[in-house]
């Protein structure tokens, strides 16, 4: 068989068409212009991302939003916003809201993943508490909302939109523990207890301090989740109006309320991107 | 006298941290609070798809009324339709994520630019999605940027009407809303490939392209399979873009369970979110079965997470 001269002109066939083939698919591949063709492809999605914020900005100083066209430029809005004032009552709520849940994420965050690093075998409790993630919003918002109002017949609030922004926030809080807390040494807590730290000084002087960063993101994450929370905030929500409940009912029935919304989110874009811009450089600068 | 009353507290204390600090309780307490938060629910809305309603009240008695109704009303059409936008959306992202998640991991040398592109790529989690939405209204409207441009120019002479108010606004609105759930995951684990690797693949001679099918595409799989989970999921169930840019027209299931639960049709709204979380679902075991040869899942979670 070895010597079948068939094979061998079968195989050389082969070997030229491959050769043909790849010079080609090599010269093609070699093409030192890839590397910005996928930069060009991901700035592409990224305009599409900023463009349309910064057109709204644009647009919520100019006399016709909807048409488009900035001329002419005018603050009228802005005045029409001060003077409406319906609006003070949805961003107090989603403010108080955004701490409270902030807060319970650091901590749950904090007592569960430290739990869960000490754990032999972490892979089902993790899978649990991270079902949120592979749960679309409206989908999660609906159950609880036939869960909470039509089986269990309970009045919903705030304490139901608290619940709805948990179920969302904590994963993400956790995530951001576990992976400080993965990468923390158990044999530094051995070292504190040689040294005569009793439980509280242990927690609190050596493994807080390493664990904060991971706890401060946590906090972050939740407050910045709870305050833009919609999807999920719309079912349960009961009588009670969030920011993001308040311009989405807005935006979606009333025409002439648009050049408000424009304004409104102008303005929160205006406190919260330079915050989240220089936190999230100092995060990743130090990470890069 | 003084000494042992200021002692005593501490104890206390330092024992109730001991015990967190070995946790007996934590574990078993947050999985029940969980359970109730998140477990039941969704237990309860598939269930929920199987009773019926009479004169707005839910009747407990088994029933596949909801079911039927959602074959000859129609609402099947939604779903089917929902998916195929969900899976369009999901290749594109794919298609403009993948090249970049790639150049940023390995092409993009330098420290600053990265560290700012990817805040740029964190900050719109954290952004209203309705007003980031409504915008696309004055751009695309018929009076809005992109029409009074062109016509301005004399490329067209009317508004071109399909812009707005259509499966293409849709589109076009979830481009940028999507992008990053899809890059985040292809960007970790690009960046978790070893360079040496990309080296010797080079050394023993290979094209870029076979190192890129051969080295980098198995390599990438975990994370490729992660931004299309995450990508895919909020997509199945979107509701802001569909909204604002369908005018209507473009009825996807959010809409469906949306206006479903308005008429307290509970049950059809319940069967409505089982076809979101089944498709998910299937979806899912369909990647895992694809990949199963080439990818270890159980390896995935312990080996990211410790």
């Amino acid at each position: 068989m070895i010597g079948n001269p068939r094979l061998q002109r079968l195989a050389r066939v082969d070997t030229h068409q491959l050769d043909q083939r790849g010079r080609y698919w090599r010269r093609l591949s070699g093409w030192s212009g890839w590397g910005r063709v996928g930069m060009c492809l991901g700035f592409f999605a990224i305009a599409m991302i900023y463009v349309p914020i910064a057109l709204l900005a644009l647009m919520s100083i100019s006399q016709s939003p909807l048409s488009g066209i900035p001329y002419p430029l005018t603050l009228q809005h802005y005045g029409t916003l001060l003077s409406d004032g319906r609006w003070l009552l949805p961003l107090q709520k989603s403010v108080i809201m955004g701490v409270v849940v902030a807060f319970t994420c650091m901590l749950v965050a904090t007592l569960v993943g430290r739990a869960i690093t000490r754990m032999k075998r972490p892979g089902g409790v993790l899978i649990v508490s991270l079902i949120p993630l592979f749960v679309p919003g409206l989908t999660m918002g609906a159950a609880l909302f036939i869960f909470l109002r039509t089986m269990l017949d309970l009045k919903l609030g705030l304490w139901s939109i608290f619940v709805a922004h948990m179920v969302w926030a904590l994963p993400f809080a956790l995530l951001l523990v576990l992976v400080v807390a993965s990468r923390f040494d158990l044999r530094l807590l051995e070292a504190a207890s040689d040294l005569g730290a009793n439980n509280w000084q242990r927690f609190w002087q050596i493994e807080f301090p390493i664990l904060r960063p991971g706890i401060m993101g946590a906090g972050i994450f939740g407050f910045l989740l709870s305050f833009n929370e919609l999807l999920r905030s719309i079912f349960v929500r009961g009588q009670e109006t969030t920011m993001p409940i308040y311009n989405w009912a807005m935006a979606a029935s009333q025409q002439s309320q648009v050049p408000i919304i424009f304004a409104l989110a102008t303005i929160i874009l205006l406190v919260t991107l330079p915050v989240m811009s220089i936190f999230f450089w100092l995060l990743f600068r130090k990470a890069g | 006298m003084a000494i042992s009353t200021a002692a005593a507290p501490r104890r206390y204390r330092s024992l109730q941290l001991g015990r967190l600090g070995r946790l007996p309780i934590v574990i078993p307490g947050f999985l029940v609070v969980w359970s109730l938060m998140v477990v039941l629910p969704l237990l309860v809305v598939v269930a929920f798809s199987f009773f019926q309603v009479k004169y707005y009240k839910v009747v407990y008695q088994p029933s596949l009324d909801a079911w039927i109704s959602l074959f000859t009303s129609g609402r099947w059409l939604v779903a089917v339709r929902t998916l195929r936008i969900a899976l369009t959306m999901t290749a594109i992202e794919l298609f403009l994520a993948f090249p970049f998640g790639l150049w940023l991991a390995k092409g993009c040398r330098s420290v600053p630019l990265k560290a700012f592109i990817i805040t740029l790529l964190t900050i719109p989690f954290f952004l209203d999605p309705s007003s980031r939405t409504i915008v696309w209204r004055a751009i695309l409207g018929s009076g809005g940027l992109i029409n009074s441009g062109l016509m301005h120019l004399g490329v067209i002479n009317a508004p071109i009407e399909w812009l707005l108010y259509s499966e293409f606004a849709v589109h076009f609105g979830m481009i940028g809303s999507y992008f990053p759930t899809m890059v985040f995951p292809i960007f970790m684990i690009m960046s978790l490939i070893d360079d040496e690797y990309l080296q010797a693949s080079a050394d023993l001679g290979a094209s870029p392209g076979q190192t890129l099918v051969h080295v980098i595409m198995p390599l990438a799989i975990p994370g490729v399979m992660a931004g299309i989970i995450f990508t895919l999921v909020p997509l199945m169930a979107a509701f802001v873009e569909p909204q604002m840019l369908g005018g209507g027209f473009v009825n996807l299931l959010g809409d469906s369970v949306d206006s479903a639960l308005r008429e307290l049709k509970y049950p059809t709204a319940a069967a409505l979110s089982t076809v979101v979380v089944a498709i998910l679902a299937f979806c899912l075991l369909v990647l895992i079965l694809m990949t199963r040869k080439r990818f270890d899942f159980a390896n995935m979670f312990t080996a990211t997470h410790r």
